[in-house]
């Protein structure tokens, strides 16, 4: 069985005397018994398969040519064994009979469907494995071809190989291949013929026929030649079909146009049309050669009356979307790393290159807003690239309480999205969101749509002015509109965040100058005192020193001495926004991990224990640790002998019993406060001035890819949540790619519909389609695009069932291929 | 699966979280610079006033046990370094202080947590009954991801017990985590608690790399992000 191998292996003992071409040939065989497919060792059986194509590849040489062989199969479905040895044979299962079997069923399909194989014969010919030999250049010489195909042939018959074997010919644009399949019944040769000009007797069906027959040379008659047929014609120019690109406008910054509905409306969709070709297919899936006349002067063929129309769609691989384009140029940013304020050359003027400059003495504090009201002019103002008239009415847009018009307000009660349910992801959802219809959303898109308009100035413009307005808020004690109420939310995204710090600021600082007593805006902030309403508990004290600073009473608890136990006011901790906490605890962190820095944690985090200690004793005079405890720490107070404290508040050097040392009788009102909202307002307002081009992106992205996510969903788009993560970039870029495919996919299943109308692709359409199909195209078809038409029969049958097939294809548009594939019976002759 | 190193507790910095960003997510990338670990988790310990978290934390951490700790005072945290298939992961576990009054900055950390260990004390039903409200400042405040673990704690302290094991299994159940008795005192399920949690953590992460390979930085950070580049909005990945 193996003789082969052994001459094989005298061969390359005697490597002197061997030509080239002995040495190819014996590559090819080489690599063949590599991968096992002769037919004895070749898997055996009616083997099933599933639809995904695998493969491998040898580099090959000959003489100057390069060649890729490749095997190419159909994986096996993983439940099906393989026949062992030669029972499959006895069963009457031969290699010939699956390939001749696969040829005549493919006749049912037509040239232009794929199967996803790397090379079409595999369709054309309903094969499941098949090796290619592909030149790298073209192989276009006859001679070399015949010599190159002779070699097929030798190593074919050396190995007996069981796989059909396909050389690629002609230039590599030309569909064109030779391949041969043989075995000791049968020999099978595969043709292709491409021709750019359609001769005339191939232009129609009876020509081909004449063609066909005389190609087969039956010495035995042969059974009637089977055929179908198959007409397309392009569907994507028919004027109702026609693709019309999305309405895409910067119209916005045309000034008298100025349309804030024309900007917020984010552009969606495909710049070009997805569809690379739509197709109606017209076919006559099966009929007899008698039964049909189509020669140069008459046809039988009237699309009208084909029973199955199908269309089909090829979409293109990349397109280039409205929405994904725009969230791109501000991801872009993401890599810059100057200061966006160095775009317009201010950040001298602005103190952000001198952190000791004071941001209250920066040249500019004036309002744009407050300029306009006040008929402007009168500062030397700086004058930035976006024209006065736009920049107002998008700052309108973005502040709309700076003016007296209702168009444009946001909503009352603006809150942040809570956690979705599980059930339903939902686009870009690991990005952190703020208040759909907030003003996060609106000056994210403002800037997005700017910066496509005009580039990174525009955006500088835009930050610069939005900057200088909250500062303007902050100076006046305005709140800033379109923000959920309540401290930040680490849910809600950094910026809003920032604004929610900013309006805490502005409320508090609004409260300080409601009590009058203090200084006003821009005071020096460590004077200062927490304002609580000094109004004191009803119950006068009576004895020692008076209480203040009550809330209401514990219960009826009464302290050690007796005395009735008050919950104090106090100061609720300082709002912190989530990169504050994160530098809060890489604070608490730099402590160290031992002893030692617990002791440090424990003292920096006692601001708040020692405010709300003084409190207490405020509250309650003559109050000791345990009836602190009793309010703040139940589990540490033991009721024995009207009060004791627990065994861990004895421990010594407890940070409790020494801040309580040092605890003065002060209450919340006049205690420092532990919220400086003048110093936390303006290091946030220069936070924002001072950031990078991409800090910049980085806060607008979510709003814009929130915005972006909910246009595509409202153009029903559809996308899994990606992952959320630590990192917010990679969330952010993640999700921007997440709403590309979106918008991809979308657009692409838009075009789709519009050709298929309610028809699924592929399937056979219904009257009704067809009907509006041919109203599309005014009534008539127009001259088929493509012409299509199969040819088979069978040698009279064997004893074990269907003789061999013969099959010629032809695919005729401006040029013509044929397909042909003939087998020859030796056991007939 | 899980041994434990000798670099218990390391007194230097071993990460800085990302100023600008990262805040109160999870941080489970590895940090190149860094060659004492491959992954860092951060846990923390929440439930009511003492319930024994920070003891709990010690013997873990420290292998010591003292009948009395100190009150924490707002949070605290701990270092400890396992091994888990050959990698190195570095444990951050913050203990936090139970009493209302601290919730406000407490909840603050709980955004970056990936995982949480819940306690109450079987020896005081209070706790037990504040589970609840624990399961919703979780929910509320932490990633969506963060995995949960319910510990009754004190379990030596089988005279004094209030809460059964099967109302704490009950509960478990209806919340669906897992659920542990555990007593810091004679050492009973602290370890295996810890490892579980790591063991619930590295699957969810395997989980979600599949979905999205790119939050598992390492060696290979942003590797599939430049993958398939998209359109003209190409990810840029130099994070």
């Amino acid at each position: 069985m193996n003789e082969e191998i052994d001459e094989y292996d005298i061969y390359h003992q005697d490597f002197t005397t061997i030509s080239e071409w002995e040495v190819f040939i014996a590559r090819i065989e080489e690599v063949l018994n590599e991968w096992r497919l002769s037919k004895a060792k070749i898997p055996k059986g009616n083997l099933e398969f599933t639809k995904k194509w695998i493969g491998k590849s040898e580099e090959i040489k000959f003489q100057s040519l390069n060649f890729t062989l490749s095997y190419h199969t159909l994986e096996c479905e993983l439940n099906t064994n393989p026949l062992k040895d030669n029972k499959g044979v006895e069963g009457g299962w031969k290699p010939s009979t699956q390939l001749h079997n696969g040829i005549w069923e493919a006749t049912k399909n037509f040239m232009d469907d794929e199967d996803g194989s790397p090379f079409p014969v595999s369709h054309w010919y309903g094969l499941k494995q098949y090796l290619m030999l592909y030149p790298s250049q073209p192989l276009v010489e006859e001679n070399q071809i015949k010599l190159v195909m002779s070699s097929i042939n030798i190593a074919f018959a050396n190995i007996d190989c069981a796989v059909p074997f396909f050389l690629k010919i002609r230039e590599h644009w030309q569909q064109c291949f030779l391949g041969i399949y043989e075995d000791s019944e049968f020999k099978t040769s595969f043709d292709t013929i491409h021709l750019k000009r359609i001769p005339n007797q191939c232009s129609h069906l009876n020509g081909l026929a004449n063609l066909f027959k005389g190609k087969i040379a039956s010495p035995v008659s042969l059974e009637p030649v089977l055929m179908s047929a198959k007409f397309s014609y392009e569907l994507k120019d028919l004027e109702p079909f026609v693709w019309r690109p999305p309405s895409q406008t910067n119209e916005f910054l045309s000034i008298d146009g100025f349309d804030v509905e024309k900007l917020i409306e984010l552009p969606f969709g495909a710049e070009k049309n997805p569809i690379q070709s739509a197709l109606l297919n017209v076919m006559w899936p099966r009929f007899l050669e008698n039964a049909v006349i189509d020669s140069a002067s008459y046809s039988d063929f009237d699309p009208l009356m084909a029973p199955t129309w199908t269309i089909t769609i090829k979409l293109r691989e990349n397109i280039n979307c409205l929405l994904s384009d725009l969230v791109g140029k501000m991801l872009d940013l993401l890599d810059d790393n100057h200061l966006l304020m160095d775009t317009l050359g201010l950040s001298r003027s602005l103190g952000i290159l001198n952190p000791l400059h004071k941001i209250t003495e920066a040249p500019i504090t004036i309002s744009k807003l407050v300029r306009a009201a006040m008929g402007s002019t009168s500062v030397s103002e700086f004058k930035g690239p976006i024209p006065d008239d736009l920049l107002m009415s998008l700052l309108y847009y973005i502040f709309p309480d700076a003016v007296d018009d209702d168009s444009h307000k946001y909503p009352e009660d603006l809150q942040v999205e809570m956690k979705q349910s599980d059930q339903e992801p939902k686009l870009c959802s690991a990005v952190k969101s703020s208040p759909a219809g907030g003003l996060v959303r609106r000056v994210s898109l403002v800037a997005a749509r700017l910066l496509e308009a005009g580039g990174l100035p525009y955006l500088a413009h835009l930050w610069y002015e939005f900057t200088q307005e909250l500062q303007y808020r902050w100076e006046r004690r305005i709140r800033v509109p379109g923000v959920a109420a309540g401290p930040p939310g680490a849910r809600s995204c950094l910026l809003h965040q920032k604004l929610q710090l900013l309006n805490c600021c502005i409320e508090r600082a609004g409260v300080e100058a409601g009590a009058g007593g203090r200084e006003g805006a821009g005071g020096d902030s460590d004077d200062e005192f927490y304002d609580c309403s000094e109004e004191e508990g009803e119950e006068e004290t009576c004895e020692r020193p008076a209480a203040a600073g009550r809330q209401e009473r514990l219960d009826d608890a009464v302290m050690k001495n007796g005395a009735p136990l008050y919950i104090p006011k106090t100061q609720e901790p300082p709002p912190r926004t989530e990169d504050q906490v994160a530098e809060d605890a890489a604070l608490l962190e730099a402590q160290g991990g031992g002893a030692r820095g617990s002791a440090l944690r424990a003292r920096l985090l006692s601001a708040s224990l020692l405010s709300d200690m003084e409190a207490f004793k405020a509250a309650n005079p003559g109050a000791e640790l345990c009836d602190f405890c009793r309010w703040y720490s139940p589990r540490d107070w033991r009721p024995e002998g009207g009060g004791a404290l627990g065994e861990r508040m004895l421990l010594p050097g407890n940070p409790w019993s020494e801040a309580w040392a040092v605890a003065r009788p002060v209450p919340a009102a006049r205690q420092r406060r532990l919220f400086d909202e003048q110093r936390e307002a303006q290091q946030l307002l220069q936070w924002l001035r001072a950031r990078t081009v991409a800090g910049v992106a980085e806060l607008l992205l979510p709003g814009v890819l929130r915005a972006g996510a909910a246009r595509a969903s409202a153009a029903g788009a559809t996308g899994g949540a990606g992952a959320a993560g630590s990192d917010t970039r990679r969330v952010l870029t993640a999700a921007a790619r997440e709403l590309a495919e979106a918008e991809k996919a979308a657009a692409r299943a838009g075009a789709a519909r519009v050709v298929l109308g309610g028809a699924a692709e592929g399937c056979p359409l219904e009257a009704a389609a067809r009907a509006r199909l041919l109203a599309a195209a005014g009534g008539a078809l127009p001259p088929p695009a493509r012409r299509e038409f199969s040819l088979r029969v069978r040698d009279a049958g064997g004893a074990g069932g269907a003789g061999a097939p013969h099959v010629l294809r032809a695919a005729l548009r401006q040029d013509l291929l044929l397909a042909g594939c003939f087998t020859e019976a030796a056991v007939l002759l | 699966m899980i041994s434990e190193s000798d670099s218990c507790t390391s007194s230097e910095i071993d990460y800085i979280p990302d100023q600008m960003a990262g805040g109160g997510d999870p941080k489970w990338q590895k940090d190149a610079s860094d060659q004492n670990f491959d992954y860092m988790f951060k846990l923390l310990i929440i439930g009511n006033s003492s319930v024994g978290k920070t003891s709990f934390l010690f013997r873990y951490a420290d292998d010591s046990f003292t009948s009395a700790f100190v009150s924490t005072v707002g949070i605290d945290f701990k270092v400890k370094t396992v091994f888990r298939h050959d990698k190195r992961v570095k444990l951050q576990i913050w203990d936090t202080a139970g009493q209302e009054r601290y919730r406000t900055i407490t909840t603050a950390y709980y955004r970056g947590a990936m995982g949480f260990i819940l306690m109450y004390d079987i020896t005081n039903e209070e706790s037990f009954n504040s589970v609840q409200d624990w399961v919703t400042q979780i929910k509320t405040y932490s990633w969506d991801n963060a995995q949960v673990i319910l510990v009754g704690n004190k379990c030596d302290m089988e005279e004094e017990r209030v809460v059964s094991s099967e109302r704490g299994r009950q509960l478990a159940e209806q919340l669906g985590v897992e659920f542990y008795e555990t007593s810091a005192k004679e050492n009973i399920n602290v370890k295996n608690v810890f490892e579980r949690l790591v063991d619930i953590i590295c699957d969810k992460m395997s989980e979600s790399l599949d979905s999205e390979p790119a939050i598992m930085a390492g060696g290979n950070r942003g590797q599939r992000l430049t993958e398939q580049p998209q359109g003209s909005s190409t990810p840029n990945c130099n994070c």
